[in-house]
């Protein structure tokens, strides 16, 4: 599904990421675990087509393309998804319209018409059922006067109705409580299938937890400095990160 | 003081005028008043944007102008009679009047009048009988023949604004307006219980500007008490390459509220100048909201008076320019008499080479106490080349007031865009988008469902970028 060879990226002529190797094959969920700084949301941002970030080096492909050569719409046409780290607040444009104008925007894409107004509007608030969101949240701005929680919530609300490929979640457990926690992974779970794949960007092990990882991955100072299966995760809670960017050094 | 280019200006304004003097109808505003109205004129000069409330004006346009009325189109399918279209000695010509079809929808209970060129056409129009309460007249129409007696008298008081308009340099064109006026949208409220009562205001300009200039001319007056709602609507045929200039005066009585909404939508190439003069009187309330879309050079001078204690003014305006156009807007609101609150509120957004200002000046006087004005004045550059100029002034000369401001002038937000792009939309529907919710301070005030809609849709029509460019290169 993705292939991450050698990256290398700058952000403001400072190497973020120096020759980051990562695959995700189809059907498999793998967290990116690592320190602050270590690049984390780089990469998020980078695979989402985020501007700002120089690639000097290394190449990402997506189901045999290059993702890299993509802008960001046709990256999430494709079926690629971002959950942000932090959604922003677009007041005046609200969220059912956003999430139908989205959708609609793949279906153009692949050729098919757009979705019946009254049929999309029943699965949306089946999924924000599912979210635990209220049916009012639909008619007011993106994310707009939303808690850190709700918002949360709205992301993978949208993953859920946009039934991405490729679904990228930053940090998207930062900031949540236990009850907020579990939502959220149950929400992201009922998506998990052979056919999609699933990055999870996380600091703690916390979420992994309630979503299993296949691998793990320790991300220090740009590259992966150490894979393995979820226990990779609990050794790490357990011993703290020095214990990994003590050995990358 | 006076240059020599605007004293040339100046005398041309009143060669102009004294050529076509007795073609002027008497009835609209008086031989006495058209000449005082002149000689101020002259006296003053005309407006130039060596002026500090004038400099985001083009007002180049005024160079070029021929003065004298565009005068009175004819009836569409009767061809021109000797001396039809001779009113203020326009030349000749072969306009006609639109179709009813090819105007905006009427609004439902809004009695419509339409002006054509500054001339009432009662063919376009659709006066609506059994509003308690409400006179609408074409003064032109009313006192034709019958020397102004068959009027009542209450159409020709002089609103109380007249005077205070004639003090404020700004008003200028108001009174070039004065001077050369065609007919008046002369609309009186007596106090009424009950609904509000409803008029459609209608101004289309045809005439190109070598033909001359169309007056748009509205007087508004309420009676202690009672209550109006007014749209106010300019349109031009489409690239018309019209010059306007326009004068409103409203008068709101003691506790009366009006809420007036003003869409500008001149023509692509047209010249757009107008002046607003409103007086308030105590407890009256003033619901004033605009939008600016239309014109080449488009400039709106404001100017409201909280003359009674505990007056209300919510003053909102959104402006779009795109292309080469200029949108500049003054609003000048002076605080006389005490406890009287104004919410003033701007959205701005300029793409392509276009500039837009808003100049929003509050004067609190010494026996205003108890002010209380707020002002959120934001302008959104879409464009590299696009120019925005956001400017909130405050003159307090008492204690006792609360005034707050707060003025920003910006790209769209990066993030924002970023967000919408990620979920797969295009990066015009996501600008698009942005923009619109940007307009929303402004175009969720609108009360009325049908005129909303209506307004949404010219605004998404102006920003759904630039079908008409090459029309316009």
């Amino acid at each position: 599904m993705l292939k991450i060879d050698n990256l290398h990226v700058k952000v403001d002529g400072k190497e973020i990421l120096k020759g980051l190797t990562l695959d995700v094959p189809t059907g498999e969920v793998h967290a990116v675990m690592g320190p602050n700084g270590s690049g984390k949301s780089t990469l998020a941002n980078v695979l989402a087509g985020r501007p700002g970030y120089e690639i000097t080096a290394g190449s990402v492909t997506y189901q045999g393309r290059d993702l890299l050569a993509l802008a960001p719409e046709e990256r999430a046409r494709e079926g690629v998804f971002l959950g942000f780290q932090y959604p922003v607040e677009i007041p005046g444009v609200n969220n059912v319209y956003l999430l139908k104008a989205a959708v609609n925007a793949a279906r153009k894409h692949r050729g098919l018409e757009e979705v019946d107004a009254f049929e999309f509007l029943t699965l949306v608030k089946e999924k924000m059922r599912l979210m635990r969101m209220e049916e009012s949240m639909l008619t007011r701005g993106v994310n707009e006067g939303f808690s850190g929680g709700e918002k949360k919530r709205n992301e993978v609300l949208q993953m859920l109705v946009l039934e991405p490929r490729l679904t990228i979640l930053d940090e998207t457990d930062s900031g949540l409580d236990i009850d907020a926690l579990k939502i959220v992974a149950n929400g992201v779970n009922t998506l998990r299938s052979p056919e999609r794949s699933l990055v999870l960007v996380t600091h703690y092990q916390r979420l992994l937890d309630y979503i299993v990882p296949d691998h793990v991955h320790v991300l220090v100072k740009g590259r992966i400095a150490r894979s393995g299966d979820k226990s990779l995760a609990l050794e790490l809670e357990r011993r703290g990160y020095d214990w990994v960017t003590g050995e990358a050094a | 003081m006076t240059e020599p280019r605007t004293s040339a200006l100046s005398k041309r304004v009143l060669d102009e005028y004294a050529a076509v003097r007795d073609t002027l109808p008497a009835g609209v505003v008086s031989a006495e008043r058209r000449q005082e109205a002149i000689q101020s004129v002259a006296a003053h000069g005309l407006p130039s944007s060596r002026e500090e409330n004038w400099r985001y004006s083009n007002l180049r346009p005024l160079e070029r102008a021929r003065f004298a009325p565009a005068g009175e189109p004819l009836a569409a399918g009767v061809s021109p009679a000797p001396g039809a279209a001779a009113v203020a000695g326009a030349a000749a010509t072969t306009r006609s009047l639109p179709s009813p079809s090819e105007l905006p929808a009427k609004l439902e209970r809004f009695a419509r009048y339409t002006f054509v060129d500054g001339v009432f056409a009662p063919e376009l129009s659709s006066p609506t009988q059994g509003q308690a309460g409400l006179t609408v007249h074409s003064l032109r129409r009313a006192t034709q023949g019958a020397g102004g007696r068959s009027v009542s008298k209450t159409v020709f008081q002089l609103p109380r604004t007249l005077p205070a308009l004639r003090h404020l340099p700004e008003a200028r064109l108001a009174l070039l307006n004065e001077a050369f006026a065609t007919d008046t949208a002369a609309i009186h409220v007596e106090d009424a219980a009950g609904e509000p009562v409803r008029v459609e205001v209608l101004f289309i300009a045809i005439a190109g500007a070598e033909t001359g200039t169309s007056y748009p001319r509205v007087q508004v007056s309420l009676d202690p008490g009672s209550r109006l709602i007014m749209v106010e609507r300019h349109i031009g045929a489409s690239g018309g390459a019209s010059f306007i200039n326009s004068s409103v005066t409203v008068d709101v009585g003691r506790g009366a509220h009006l809420t007036h909404y003003r869409l500008q939508q001149a023509g692509a190439r047209a010249t757009w100048l107008d002046t607003l003069s409103a007086v308030l009187a105590a407890d009256a309330r003033y619901g004033l909201l605009t939008v600016n879309i239309g014109g080449l050079s488009a400039r709106s001078t404001t100017h409201v008076q909280m003359a009674g204690p505990g007056a209300e003014l919510t003053l909102s305006v959104a402006a779009l320019g795109d292309r080469q156009q200029v949108q500049d807007n003054f609003a000048l609101v002076e605080h006389i008499a005490p406890r009287a609150r104004t919410e003033q509120t701007f959205r701005g957004i300029t793409s392509g080479r276009a500039r837009v200002g808003f100049n929003g000046k509050i004067v609190v006087r010494k026996a205003a106490a108890g002010t209380d004005s707020r002002q959120s004045l934001r302008g959104l550059l879409a464009g590299p080349e696009a120019e925005i100029d956001v400017r909130p002034q405050l003159e307090i000369y008492t204690d006792d007031v609360r005034c707050s401001h707060g003025a920003t002038a910006g790209k769209l937000d990066d993030d924002m865009l970023f967000y919408l792009l990620s979920r797969g939309l295009s990066p015009e529907v996501a600008q698009r988008l942005l923009k619109w919710a940007f307009l929303e301070d402004v175009v969720s005030k609108i009360q009325l469902p049908e005129l909303r809609r209506q307004i949404e849709h010219d605004l998404a029509g102006q920003m759904a970028d630039a079908a008409s460019l090459k029309e316009l290169l």
